[in-house]
């Protein structure tokens, strides 16, 4: 499903700083991988990269067969948004919209009916139990309940990937669990492949598959 | 020094394109500043040179009026022992038929006194012919020229010269050739040099004088000479000296200075209300960094001169440019006023140099610096009052507090009821532009709870054409009316101005095309000069005499316009006939008895003033009248007054014979002709053309020819007001790219969110339009309800001080129509480039930003 | 019609010792001996500028009255340009002169203003000042010394116009033939520097009364000079008083 290449990520500062140094990795369809590592290592950077979110500096990325080097800015966009679902760690939710509204959000950029997209919003927020919160504005809402939308937001196209850059890493340990057993219960349910970000080895280890990252190296890489 | 150094220039640097657009609106506004009056400085200095230079040592001048007075009163003014030297002069304006353009002006004094009073170096043939002033005196025909003259016509000492006068050409001969200096530079040397009893005879002056220039004695003072002369000469003569000649041109002049005022001063304030929107913003934004400042021990005072001289310098860069700008921009300008103003005079006043003066440019950086002081005041304060703990902290930026909103409103609501106090008793000036002013505070502290109430009113417009990038563009204006606040205030201001201005043009017009059909219906006008407005060339009354027995001609009316002091300001009388007048021109009635005042008139037993007169002069129906002519004084009642346009500066009605006793001239100016059914202004043309036209200069206009002069005027006149559209409009476009550029840093994350989750560059393109179309209708719609508020002020500012012309209010409703593809196009316009900026930046950069 | 016009009336031969050193006395005697009642003359006048070109003028001139209350006309005969151009000066012993000047083509009088008078007369180097008659009551006068000019002895007399007197000049100093007492030269200062010179070239005897017949004089500044000959000069000659009238001027005679 998703393969890197002799992939190395550079950026250039006032220092030049390689967050990725040739990497290489294979994930199959259906897989849940951890990507662990201490801050600096390199872990985001790699999830930003497949997720189609940067370029690399050298190397290739492919997803479900297709390139990315070679695609334009639209065509990568169009890619995210049929295969790749975010969830991020700061939810990244639109403030001014509803909860539905924010769900709906893919959805109108895709240019579907009003009618349809009514109907796959409510399906969504009733998966991960919300529904019936769905006009309230994210700040109404407590920690997890948003990461809740926003999970329910990725999941609008039901695509095959799914990427989380920490979950967690703004809700207590009690809100994180449950999260986090959402995540496991959605992937379950619907074979998606999921890569989660972390730097908390219990999250990492509620993971089959863990792959450590130190200094943009790819120092382990385990199934349970 | 070096907090500015370390912190504003990072800042500045950081955004480089916001904080040029910042400064913007101070480098338009100072520009039209300096330039404008840089022109208007040159032309008028050119202008003023030019009186001097004719002047020489003449330290008083006496005049009658404009038609002379008897020769007579020379040596009565000799006799004076005040007097040191005084001698007559007579100007004429003579078209020479060489290839040399423009008019020349003919200088008549008396050969054997001027040198005293001034000096024509006279130049020396090559041949041996020795310069002789007694031929130039024993031949009438004898002229001198400037050697600029002579050198652009080919002409040498003894060649002929055909000049056209008011009774046809005269044919004259060159006998001196001046010497370049001061004198001749005056009018690019399209000046000439005759014998003043000569012109009477050339011109037909009869046995009159145009004016006589004095010199006192010695260790005596001008001011008080004048004044005894004029107690001995009576009413009717005027004694000043010669730079208030120019009073006419001062005053046309005067209103052009007006003008450039009014348009600088509007740049300038909405370019305060840019900077004063940036810096709100920059304080928001640099919140952490004042955080920082102040925890590492700077002071409020620091910080609020900190931002202050951050202004300050952006101020003078801005002014400095600006004025910069200005001084180029002023020699175009120059070029048009020079014209303009010429038209008045009879020939061209070119500014050789246009050179600013330095307290001006001083003036208008200063200017430059206030300004930009000022805008910053507010939020310099806000800065220095920005909590360290709560500023260092992570947060939402701040939002317009309640507290802040509720204050401008009550205090918009404060001025709104004085300004409907100073309408109901505002009779004073004063009382009346405060009450102006107050409205513009009034309207701008009200822009951010108006336009939060427009945006949230479209925000369903807006999700329905689009849903996600319609909503969020709304939210964007919702979410932070402090952001574009600014740029909606200054783009409602500027399309006020627009309405105002238009709303005023559309009803001028209207009102001149109605007093043209009324009261320019002859058929034809017969003119001595092609320049309808040039009055130094009149017809003799021979020629109307003449004209008038014509056959086909059903009535002619014979006018003779003259200016003449009243209150100190050059005013029109217009002398005709009022008895024809009457039968085919009914003037619109202001005030009296329209039936009688005619009679009245066309009796000789008083005038008929122009509203505008009336109401620049404060005068009413009823009055007397007191006019000052060579015969003496005049006093008549004022019978009533019409709607004329005659003049800018009112005119006066006056029946004929009036004039002709009290002035002694029985010259024409036009004759207007009506003609026979069934006779054809072609046919008359060539009527007169056999009678008269062997002997005599004329020209013919059709109706039609007159009524698009007129009207030709008045575009150019309105024309101007054009400019200040331009820089108004331009202003406010930069305020909303300015506005765009802080809310796309601002929405930074909004929008890489929308690109994550599969936003294509196109919709984020879109909700940036959508934004920038938002703002831009937000501001058309106050705009329009400003305007309807600000045209009712210019209409009354125009009634009292400007030209005295009552206009109907009329809201000009098509223009403001017109102004929604403009103003919604330009919004559109100046979201392309922000909008690219958005899309082009990175992804990860945006998700993380915080 | 101006002091030249004086110094060509004749004047009487006197012994040279014939009065005492008083300066005034000179003056006035000077001017007795050389009045007449009426004269004429033709007149030519050459002017010449700074380079040395030349312009030259003819006319007509006759005088009649008491020195100090003559009326004068001259009319101009040539070139054609100028011919007819006439000046009519009436002297009063008390005032300034009137001047008018009569111009056939334009066939008007205009009058020649009291402030003029320091002008040039029509481009040579007289003033219409220097065209006046001025009664010796109008100046003052000191005997400077004695010199000889042109070969012959003068007395050196200054001359200082008083207040009731309006001149261009500040004092005039006069150099007059001890043996005939006819002014021979003059020099004309403004403020303290010397402006003008007139110099009386030939003087012969006329029905028995000295007369200047060539007389030039010199504008030191401009560096240019104004020669002035006398032909046909009669005395005494029959002048109707109504010839010297504005009417007279305009009728062209």
């Amino acid at each position: 499903m998703i393969e890197l290449t002799g992939v190395t990520k550079r950026f250039d500062g006032k220092k030049q700083v390689t967050a990725l140094n040739t990497v290489n990795l294979r994930i199959d369809k259906g897989e849940m991988v951890s990507l662990v590592g201490p801050s600096g290592s390199g872990k985001s950077t790699l999830l930003n990269l497949i997720g189609g979110l940067d370029k690399p500096s050298t190397g290739e990325i492919a997803l479900d067969g297709t390139v990315l080097s070679g695609l334009s800015d639209d065509a990568l966009t169009k890619l995210r948004r049929d295969k790749i679902g975010f969830i991020f760690q700061f939810f990244n939710l639109l403030p001014t919209l509803s909860c539905l509204e924010n769900v709906a959000l893919p959805l109108h950029l895709r240019g579907w009916k009003k009618a349809q997209i009514a109907e796959r919003a409510h399906e969504l927020l009733t998966l991960v139990g919300l529904g019936k919160r769905l006009e309230h504005l994210p700040e109404e809402l407590s920690g997890g309940e948003r990461q809740r939308v926003a999970i329910a937001r990725a999941l609008s196209v039901y695509p095959p990937i799914l990427l989380a850059d920490e979950p967690t890493g703004n809700l207590d340990s009690a809100t994180g669990v449950e999260i986090l057993g959402l995540i496991r219960d959605l992937h379950e349910r619907l074979q998606t492949t999921v890569l989660i970000v972390t730097h908390d080895r219990s999250v990492a280890e509620s993971c089959p598959r863990q792959i450590a990252l130190k200094d943009g190296v790819v120092v382990q890489d385990r199934r349970v | 020094m070096i907090l500015l150094r370390l912190i504003s220039w990072q800042y500045v640097r950081k955004h480089l394109l916001r904080s040029l657009l910042t400064i913007a609106g101070i480098v338009l506004g100072v520009a039209v500043f300096v330039g404008m009056h840089t022109a208007n400085q040159s032309v008028l200095t050119a202008f003023t040179n030019t009186v001097d230079r004719i002047a020489g040592a003449t330290q008083l001048q006496i005049t009658a009026g404009e038609a002379g007075f008897a020769e007579e009163i020379l040596e009565r003014v000799q006799a004076a022992p005040e007097v040191r030297v005084a001698v007559p002069v007579i100007e004429a304006v003579a078209t020479p038929e060489t290839r040399a353009k423009g008019n020349l002006l003919i200088l008549a004094v008396d050969m054997t006194g001027d040198r005293s009073l001034r000096e024509y170096a006279l130049e020396d043939g090559d041949d041996s012919f020795i310069e002789d002033p007694l031929v130039f005196l024993a031949q009438p025909d004898s002229i001198m020229i400037t050697r600029e003259f002579a050198a652009e016509n080919g002409l040498r000492a003894n060649d002929a010269l055909t000049l056209r006068s008011m009774d046809g050409p005269k044919r004259f001969v060159v006998r001196g050739i001046m010497k370049s200096s001061g004198l001749t530079s005056a009018f690019g040397g399209n000046l000439a040099i005759m014998d003043v009893y000569a012109a009477q005879k050339v011109f037909g002056r009869g046995r009159r004088f145009d004016r006589i220039d004095l010199a006192v004695q010695e260790g005596l003072r001008p001011e008080e000479v004048g004044k005894r002369l004029e107690q001995m000469l009576g009413a009717g003569y005027q004694v000043e000296s010669p730079s208030s000649r120019g009073k006419q041109f001062e005053s046309l002049s005067s209103v052009y200075g007006m003008l450039a005022n009014i348009t600088s001063l509007f740049a300038l304030f909405i370019g305060m209300f840019i900077i004063y929107n940036s810096f709100a913003i920059a304080v928001t934004q640099r919140r952490s960094e004042i955080g920082i400042l102040r925890a590492l021990g700077a002071t409020r005072g620091q910080i609020q001169v900190l931002f202050l001289a951050e202004s300050a310098v952006g101020g003078l860069i801005g002014a400095g440019l600006g004025a910069g700008l200005g001084v180029l921009i002023a020699r175009g300008m120059a070029g048009s006023l020079g014209n303009l103003l010429g038209e008045i005079y009879g020939v061209a006043q070119k500014a050789e140099e246009v050179s600013s003066d330095p307290r001006l440019l001083a003036g208008a950086v200063a200017l430059g610096l206030v300004t930009s002081l000022v805008a910053a005041w507010i939020p310099a304060r806000n800065a220095a009052r920005v909590d360290p703990v709560q500023a260092l902290q992570k947060g939402k930026f701040q939002l317009l507090t309640a507290g802040e909103n509720r204050t401008r409103r009550v205090l918009a609501f404060v001025f709104l009821a004085l300004v409907a106090l100073s309408l109901v008793y505002g009779e004073g000036r004063l009382i009346f532009y405060g009450g102006y002013f107050l409205s513009i505070f009034a309207g701008v502290l009200l822009v951010p709870t108006l336009g939060l109430w427009l945006a949230r009113g479209l925000r369903p417009l807006l999700k329905a054409i689009r849903p996600v990038e319609g909503a969020l563009a709304a939210d964007s204006l919702i979410q932070s009316p402090r952001r574009t606040s600014g740029a909606v205030a200054a783009l409602a201001l500027s399309v006020s101005l627009i309405v105002a201005l238009g709303g005023m043009t559309q009803a001028a017009y209207a009102s001149i095309e109605e007093w043209l059909r009324i009261a320019l219906n002859p058929d034809m006008y017969l003119s001595p000069s092609q320049n309808l407005t040039d009055r130094s060339f009149r017809f003799p009354a021979a020629f109307a005499e003449e004209v008038v027995k014509l056959p086909g001609v059903r009535r002619t009316q014979l006018v003779r316009t003259v200016r003449v002091p009243v209150d100190g300001e050059p005013v029109m009388v217009v002398s005709l006939e009022v008895a024809s007048i009457r039968k085919e021109v009914r003037l619109p009635v202001v005030s009296g008895d329209g039936d009688r005042m005619y009679g009245e008139a066309a009796a000789g037993r008083g005038v008929i003033v122009s509203d505008n007169f009336a109401l620049q002069h404060r005068r009413k129906a009823g009055e007397m009248l007191r006019l000052n002519t060579p015969e003496g004084p005049l006093e008549l009642p004022i019978l009533g007054t019409v709607v004329d346009y005659s003049d800018q500066k009112g005119s006066i009605l006056l029946d004929r014979t009036v004039y002709q006793k009290y002035w002694k001239d029985d010259s024409v100016n036009v004759v207007r002709m009506y003609l026979e059914e069934g006779v054809t202004v072609a046919q008359m043309r060539d009527r007169v053309a056999a009678q008269v036209g062997d002997r005599y200069k004329y020209f013919v206009f059709t109706n039609e020819d007159l009524r698009s002069y007129i009207l030709k005027i008045t575009d150019q006149w309105f024309g101007l007001t054009y400019i200040q559209i331009a820089v108004a409009v331009l202003v406010s476009i930069l305020g909303i790219v300015n506005t765009l550029t802080v809310s796309i840093t601002d929405r930074r994350r909004e929008l890489g969110v929308l690109q994550a989750v599969g936003g294509l560059r196109m919709q984020i393109r879109g909700t940036i339009w959508l934004e920038a179309v938002t703002i831009g209708a937000i501001g058309l719609v106050l705009g329009w309800v400003f305007g309807a508020v600000a045209l009712y002020y210019a209409l009354e500012t125009s009634a009292r001080d400007l030209s005295g012309m009552r206009l109907e209010y009329t809201y000009p409703f098509r223009m403001a129509l017109v102004l929604i593809p403009v103003i919604l196009g330009s919004s559109f316009l100046s979201a392309l480039g922000p909008a690219e900026t958005a899309v082009r930046g990175s992804l990860v950069e945006a998700l993380e930003y915080e | 019609m101006s002091k030249w016009v004086w110094l060509l009336a004749a004047g009487v031969l006197w012994g040279p010792d014939a009065f005492g050193q008083d300066a005034r006395q000179i003056v006035e005697e000077s001017q007795r001996r050389h009045r007449s009642q009426s004269q004429q003359y033709e007149g030519v006048l050459e002017v010449y500028d700074a380079k040395g070109g030349k312009n030259e003028k003819r006319w007509q001139y006759a005088r009649t009255g008491s020195y100090g209350q003559s009326k004068s006309v001259l009319r101009f005969v040539a070139p054609p340009l100028v011919k007819g151009v006439a000046l009519l000066v009436h002297n009063h012993p008390d005032r300034a002169s009137d001047q008018w000047m009569w111009t056939p083509e334009l066939n008007r009088d205009r009058r020649i203003a009291l402030q003029d008078r320091s002008t040039r007369f029509f481009g040579t180097d007289f003033s219409f000042e220097d065209l006046e008659e001025r009664d010796v009551e109008q100046s003052d006068y000191r005997l400077l010394g004695e010199q000889v000019v042109g070969g012959q002895a003068c007395y050196q007399v200054e001359a200082v116009p008083r207040k009731t007197r309006v001149s261009q000049y500040a004092r005039t100093v006069i150099w007059v033939r001890k043996d005939i007492l006819l002014p021979v030269q003059f020099e004309m200062y403004v403020k303290t520097e010397l402006v003008k010179r007139m110099v009386h070239r030939r003087v012969e005897q006329v029905q028995g009364v000295w007369s200047t017949l060539e007389l030039e004089m010199q504008d030191l500044k401009k560096k240019t000079r104004t020669v002035l000959k006398t032909e046909k000069l009669k005395y005494n000659v029959t002048l109707p008083e109504e010839r010297f009238t504005l009417q007279a001027l305009r009728r062209g005679e």
